[in-house]
């Protein structure tokens, strides 16, 4: 069972954390209006 | 909220109900136990990665072909989400190993060409950020880009090609209780919608980072399309 929560937590933490990081940075470069 | 955080929730919100399937609905592996539900994911992810890395080769055909700059930004996009699915492919692949084979690793021919395949789109990104940005590190990318994906189908097939430790294609040879192959179908679904909206917001930030398309690179990109003579 912890093989299986450690890996779906790492898949939520890398692929949530690319998607939140992108919309921050579209949102900043936006912000900026570059 | 703007038209890309919406996309993102609604992938958010599909990658939910891919995991509601996955741990609820779901028959629990006779053989490997609770362990097997990272499959879903797991092949899900690799299938999302040959298409962003399918993306990065369209990508640098066009821009070798016509210097179209839209092309170019799709291509890095590509690479860099293809990246990201390649990177959740490998470790969820290690993490299941451990208690299927005993060992995190090992050195069998589809993970060591999966690992070829992360390191080759490693590179591409790495020459888009080290060379100096222009034409010169878009083709020089693109070609990159191409050639590295022959490594893909050699990924694919590894499993028929050599003798490997890592098992063959169930979907194909039909070996999947029905339930399991909708919540596998569903998952990847759910997994190449997210992936095709996490394209399209690095494509909308590649466009804004890019800034204002110079006049000369407009007029190049025309010369080589030959929608425009180069004056003598």
């Amino acid at each position: 069972m912890i093989y299986l929560v450690t890996a779906y937590a790492f898949a939520v933490v890398v692929l949530g954390g690319y998607l939140l990081w992108s919309l921050r940075s579209l949102r900043d470069l936006e912000n900026r209006g570059i | 909220m703007n038209r890309f955080e919406k996309a993102a929730a609604a992938a958010v919100a599909l990658m939910l109900l891919a995991a509601a399937a996955i741990f609820l609905y779901a028959p629990t592996d006779a053989l490997q136990g609770p362990v097997q539900r990272i499959f879903y994911l797991h092949v899900s992810s690799a299938i999302a990665a040959y298409g962003c890395f399918a993306v990065v080769l369209v990508g640098g055909a066009i821009y070798l072909r016509n210097g179209s700059l839209v092309a170019d930004r799709f291509a890095r996009a590509g690479a860099l989400v293809g990246l990201v699915f390649t990177t959740v492919t490998l470790v969820m692949g290690m993490i299941w190993a451990k208690p299927i084979w005993g060992t995190f690793w090992t050195w069998d021919a589809r993970l060591t060409s999966t690992l070829v395949l992360w390191i080759i789109y490693a590179g591409y990104l790495l020459v888009r950020q080290l060379a100096e940005p222009g034409r010169q590190a878009a083709r020089f990318a693109a070609v990159v880009g191409i050639f590295g994906f022959i490594d893909v189908p050699v990924v694919h097939f590894s499993v028929t090609w050599w003798r490997t430790q890592h098992p063959g294609s169930i979907i194909v040879n039909d070996a999947l209780p029905p339930e399991m192959l909708a919540t596998f179908l569903f998952t990847m679904a759910c997994t190449l919608v997210l992936a095709a909206v996490m394209i399209a917001i690095r494509y909308r930030i590649e466009t804004l980072a890019d800034g204002p398309v110079p006049e000369t690179a407009k007029v190049l990109a025309a010369v080589s399309a030959g929608e425009a003579e180069p004056v003598q």
